[in-house]
């Protein structure tokens, strides 16, 4: 037999070898998701259809004990709770009493829309804008102390002075 | 009783005789643990699967074993079962060019081994 012939006898068995193998595994991680039952969720929008319909039908169902009991939900512990939390608190930003379940449409306003809030926002965020930007020629000193960092990311371009700075470290010549 | 998914062949009995004669690798063995201990076995079972991906060949099986899955039932189907049913139609739709690939791959293996 020359070698030529050996060389092709032995690939094509390494191949096959190597095929099976691969159809093997195909097979087993198949196998595994159909057990688990992991193919289930393979069609997202059907799934999500099967689950929106089996979620409704537990709401409408009368003999469901526990669920929905006029307008609270009871929970597994027996404890109802009013769709909106009612504990009062004091608004950390604005010192108002605000009511837990009114907080966060609260700090939207709060933080972002109130007058006076809105101009202690801009002025810090255009503040470290400016920083950041080279051949700036403002010079905007704001009281908040500065990194190090963000000096050397200004290339000696903006006129910062280094008065307000608790750390004075500007390397630039 | 529960059938066990994976059948393993029985370990073969081991006969007093044979352990006094040494066994003589067949070719086929020599190069094969050669291609496994040099690593070029995984190499060209990952490069043969990426490209089986690529070209759908994965999805497809995937869908003739779900098929098997739907008619035999999830809790009857065996690995076995699945290798059986997608063996004939995988191997022989293995794209022409990734054949070739992987012949070649394995006969440049082959030769290189050979000195």
């Amino acid at each position: 037999m020359f070698v030529v012939d050996l060389i092709l006898q032995l690939s094509s068995d390494i191949y096959r070898d190597i095929l099976d193998s691969i159809i093997v595994d195909v097979a087993s991680e198949s196998h595994r998701i159909a057990r688990l039952g992991l193919d289930r969720n393979l069609d997202l929008e059907d799934e999500e259809l099967r689950l929106s319909v089996e979620a409704r039908a537990r709401a409408s169902d009368p003999s469901h004990s526990g669920e929905a009991n006029g307008k609270y939900v009871v929970d597994i512990f027996g404890q109802s709770h009013p769709a909106i939390a009612n504990e009062i608190f004091d608004c950390m930003n604005c010192g108002r009493s605000i009511m837990a379940g009114r907080f966060a449409p609260h700090l939207e306003k709060c933080m972002g829309k109130g007058r006076k809030a809105r101009l202690k926002a801009t002025r810090s965020t255009t503040a470290a804008q400016n920083r950041y930007t080279r051949g700036s020629p403002l010079s905007t000193q704001t009281p908040y102390s500065n990194s190090t960092s963000m000096n050397r990311s200004s290339n000696g371009s903006s006129a910062i002075a280094g008065d307000d700075y608790s750390n004075g470290n500007l390397e630039e010549p | 009783s529960r059938r066990h998914s994976v059948n393993r062949p029985p370990t073969p009995d081991v006969r007093d005789d044979d352990d006094d004669r040494p066994k003589k690798p067949s070719l086929l063995e020599i190069v094969n643990i050669k291609l496994i201990e040099s690593g070029e076995k995984e190499r060209l079972m990952e490069l043969v699967r990426e490209r089986l991906v690529e070209c759908g060949w994965k999805d497809e099986m995937g869908a003739l074993c779900r098929a098997v899955v739907k008619k035999n039932g999830r809790e009857n189907v065996t690995v076995d079962d699945l290798v059986r049913a997608i063996t004939p139609k995988g191997r022989a739709s293995i794209p022409d060019s990734v054949k070739a690939e992987l012949l070649q791959r394995i006969q440049t293996f082959l030769v290189s081994v050979a000195h």
